[in-house]
């Protein structure tokens, strides 16, 4: 077997000369300490959306984006098309890992300060990757027109529609209309499958080549230690392969989340039916959704909603540009405050949405 | 002591004649239309009941009654309105009948809220000049020449009410200016009736039109306050008809209502307020109502129940009820007591119908056709249930069945063919249904449900297969990263 390899990677070396890369990526190592386990998840949402954009494509050979064709579709998909439930199902539940994963990298390269110089546009790459995602959650749960996903989608752009000044204009953009109609579904099929997957790969490329060109960034307390007594391991294939055999793992998990709890379907959207009671965001979304309720109907002049929202995005434009105001772990100084923000985000974000799941 | 009781009632009567008399006397009004100008209502109203209470002519039509002088009795300064029109008839008369204490004064005991049900009734809405309701009071009461109304002249009493009333329900020209869609041959109808017959014959008692429509606050039949709206009907029947001692000289049973608020169709108008079901008209009729006789019985069942009805008809049954004079659906489902045909009454066990005339010693081939009926309508109903229960079984383990689902309608539709077919008695056309169409698609829904939980155990196992699979792969793949690191330091 090991011949058989070899005698491969001679062929191809023979023909577009991988020798080079090979050889960089052998000297590319990646530091091993008490936090080494964070570094995983990176590769782990990576292994997410590749498993989104094959399944993506397979759900896309039945799928039908259109309001009349498109719950029959996936009721098709469910119940005629073999494996058609298994494939879905993965679809389903891996954007929900995926999310969830890009949120613990996010924070994991938060808490070690990895956005410091030289990596900030590495980390503007990965929270804009994030905020897409949200992007896909968004447009995606929309697509199987069912009952539970028009009112979500309802409740979701209208809450788009308060952010002062472009808000109206927004919604309108978001539901090519009014309301939220077929043309509503056609513009988030597309914005799902085409615009967004786009945006992602050159995003996601360029996120990729920093990390290779740059390397996995080390803890600031063991810059200043000698070079010879830091502990490392070379990225390829040591470090490839335990990612290899992290993947397996996620890729049990997902299965069996798949089969035993399969991704339902529900009743097929009818604009003219009462929304159902209880109706709640996708978990990513849940605490922001919870926040906005506790907000007073009015703060000074203008509905608290709409203050809500700003905070949000302002929040939201905050996170991006950490690493250009966080000047202090730049320098390579310990920023004690910027720990304990972190701390309170996850806190807010953890109570808010079981608060949210709860109510 | 006799002798001054005699004095004092002579004394009473005298005073009353006196009074009386006197009162004629001095109604200046009557004395001159009556001996001057002359004419029927000067005639009439010494015979109205208003005259003998002691009313003149003043009371309704204003003036001053008690001077013989024309220009003083009728000028307006003495409140003289001359001969009232439109709603202003209705008002006079409202002065007095809509008073309590006004009608207590002449000694009358009589409701004071008919003036009140007019103006809400169908008759109270804007007559075709814009401006007068529909009717007022002497459409129906007359003017002077009013009577009580249990008087046998009044236009009002029970043996002179449907003319009365056929006065304008009858004239095509009148009644088109109001409702174009309402018949005019209620009169007509009525009086071939029984009711209307008993009606002509002198009897007050049998139902006319005011027995069921109400007097003065009629409504339209389409106002769920209506006495005669569906949902009513009944209660207004049993009004006479669930009264045992108004209905004792009839000498037909009173306990109709009780039994037909027990049947389905009961059930059906008067607990599920389903005005689709058929109320007491619907089968005796209402204008011309008459119970239906035994050769008629299946026609009137077959307004509704129309496939049921024309299987009869071709069916071996219709000779031998018609032979045996038995009346057609009664005979299996009865009348005012119809229960849910449910196929209980199929079959020749306890409680089925067919037993009744067919046993194993008597009509033996119906006997059979009917064990057979039965026994292929419960096959259906148990494959029913079991299909519904994989279907159940499929869905609580997450399996897609809708179109299972769909497909289980087929068969329940079949089901209730059945319960149309089994009229036929014919075992060929039963078990196109039954067979052809329900067990069939049954079978096919089993079919189906059971593969969808066999797929859910494939699944499982499939899981399994593939969990064994990677579970290896990542445990070679551990040995093997264990092994490259072991080398991998050794040459270091």
């Amino acid at each position: 077997m090991k011949n058989f390899i070899y005698k491969l990677y001679k062929w191809i070396d023979e023909r577009v000369e991988i020798e080079g890369l090979v050889k960089y990526m052998g000297k590319k190592y990646v530091p091993v300490h008490r936090n080494s386990v964070w570094y995983y998840f990176g590769g782990v949402s990576l292994f997410f959306f590749i498993i989104q954009v094959i399944t993506g494509i397979l759900l896309l050979f039945y799928y039908k984006g259109s309001s009349d064709l498109a719950f029959e579709s996936i009721k098709f998909i469910m119940s005629k098309v073999q494996f058609g439930w298994l494939v879905r199902s993965i679809h389903a539940w891996s954007a929900n890992l995926f999310i969830l994963s890009a949120f613990i990298h996010m924070f994991s390269v938060y808490f070690e300060k990895s956005y410091r110089k030289p990596r900030e546009v590495t980390w503007l790459t990965g929270v804009l990757m994030l905020f897409l995602a949200l992007g896909f959650g968004f447009s995606g749960y929309l697509l199987p027109w069912n009952e539970l996903a028009f009112f979500a989608t309802k409740v979701g752009s209208d809450i788009a529609g308060q952010i002062p000044i472009v808000g109206n204009s927004l919604k309108i953009f978001i539901r090519g209309g009014n309301d939220v109609t077929g043309a509503t579904l056609s513009r988030l099929f597309g914005f799902h499958v085409a615009l967004f997957p786009g945006i992602f790969t050159i995003i996601l490329a360029i996120h990729l080549i920093l990390v290779q060109r740059q390397g996995i960034s080390e803890p600031m307390h063991l810059e200043n230690e000698k070079e010879d007594e830091k502990k490392k391991m070379p990225f390829f294939p040591n470090f490839m392969l335990r990612d290899l055999l992290l993947w397996l793992i996620v890729l049990n998990l997902l299965a069996i989340l798949a089969v035993y709890f399969p991704a339902e379907l529900g009743h097929k959207a009818n604009a003219f039916s009462s929304a159902p009671a209880g109706i709640k965001p996708e978990w990513y979304f849940l605490f922001m959704f919870q926040s906005l309720k506790y907000f007073p109907s009015h703060i000074w002049f203008t509905d608290g909603e709409v203050i809500g929202i700003c905070l949000f995005g302002i929040a939201g434009l905050l996170w991006l540009l950490v690493p250009f105001w966080d000047r202090k772990s730049s320098k390579g100084e310990r920023n004690v405050f910027m720990t304990y923000l972190g701390i309170f985000v996850v806190m807010f974000i953890i109570v808010l949405t079981i608060l949210g799941w709860l109510s | 002591m006799k002798k001054l009781i005699t004095i004092i009632i002579l004394f009473i009567s005298l005073c009353f004649i006196t009074n009386n008399n006197y009162a004629q006397g001095k109604d200046q009004c009557l004395n001159c239309h009556s001996e001057v100008v002359g004419g029927a209502p000067s005639e009439l109203f010494k015979n109205d009941i208003h005259y003998k209470m002691g009313l003149s002519c003043a009371d309704c039509h204003g003036g001053n009654s008690k001077t013989d002088d024309m220009d003083a009795a009728m000028s307006k300064a003495a409140g003289y309105i001359g001969v009232p029109k439109g709603n202003a008839v209705s008002e006079v008369c409202a002065k007095c009948h809509a008073s309590k204490e006004k009608m207590a004064s002449f000694g009358v005991h009589i409701p004071t809220n008919q003036f009140d049900d007019l103006k809400n009734s169908v008759h109270g809405a804007l007559s075709t000049n814009g401006k007068d309701r529909i009717v007022q009071c002497i459409n129906c009461h007359g003017a002077h020449g009013i009577v009580k109304v249990t008087n046998p002249r009044s236009p009002v009493y029970p043996l002179n009410i449907p003319k009365t009333c056929a006065k304008c329900h009858s004239n095509s020209v009148f009644m088109r200016a109001y409702d174009p869609s309402l018949p005019i041959d209620q009169y007509e109808k009525y009086r071939t009736s029984v009711h209307g017959i008993l009606n002509s014959k002198g009897d007050p008692k049998p139902a006319q039109c005011v027995s069921c429509h109400g007097s003065h606050g009629i409504k339209a039949t389409d106002d769920v306050n209506s006495s005669v709206y569906p949902v009513n009907i009944p209660a207004t029947c049993s009004k006479c008809h669930s009264n045992k001692k108004y209905m004792a000289k009839y000498k037909i049973p009173t306990d109709q209502y009780e039994k037909y608020s027990q049947s389905v169709h009961g059930i059906a108008l008067l607990k599920k307020k389903d005005t689709g079901a058929p109320a007491c008209n619907s089968c005796h009729g209402n204008h011309a109502a008459t119970p239906p006789g035994i050769s008629s019985i299946s026609k009137v069942c077959g307004t509704c129940h129309a496939l049921n009805a024309e299987l009869f008809a071709s069916s071996p049954h219709k000779k031998a009820f018609d032979e045996n004079n038995y009346p057609e659906c009664e005979t299996c489902h009865s009348n005012h007591l119809i229960i849910t045909a449910t196929d209980k009454l199929l079959g020749v066990s306890k409680g089925a119908v067919c037993a009744k005339c067919h046993t194993p010693e008597k009509n033996t081939e119906g006997y059979k056709v009917a064990k057979d009926m039965k026994s292929k309508i419960d096959s259906l109903e148990k494959a029913q249930k079991y299909a519904l229960s994989l279907i159940d079984n499929a869905e609580q383990k997450g399996m897609e069945v809708d179109d299972e689902k769909f497909k289980l309608r087929d068969a329940h539709q079949a089901v209730l063919e059945a319960k149309t077919a089994v009229h036929s008695f014919n075992e060929k056309k039963f078990d196109d249904v039954v067979v052809g169409k329900g067990l069939k698609v049954t079978t096919e829904v089993i079919k189906d449900a059971q593969a969808s939980i066999d797929d859910y155990y494939f699944r499982r196992k499939g899981l399994g297969i593939a969990l064994i699979i990677t579970i290896l792969l990542a445990v070679g793949l551990y040995l093997y990263i264990k092994d490259y690191e072991k080398n991998q330091k050794k040459n270091e």
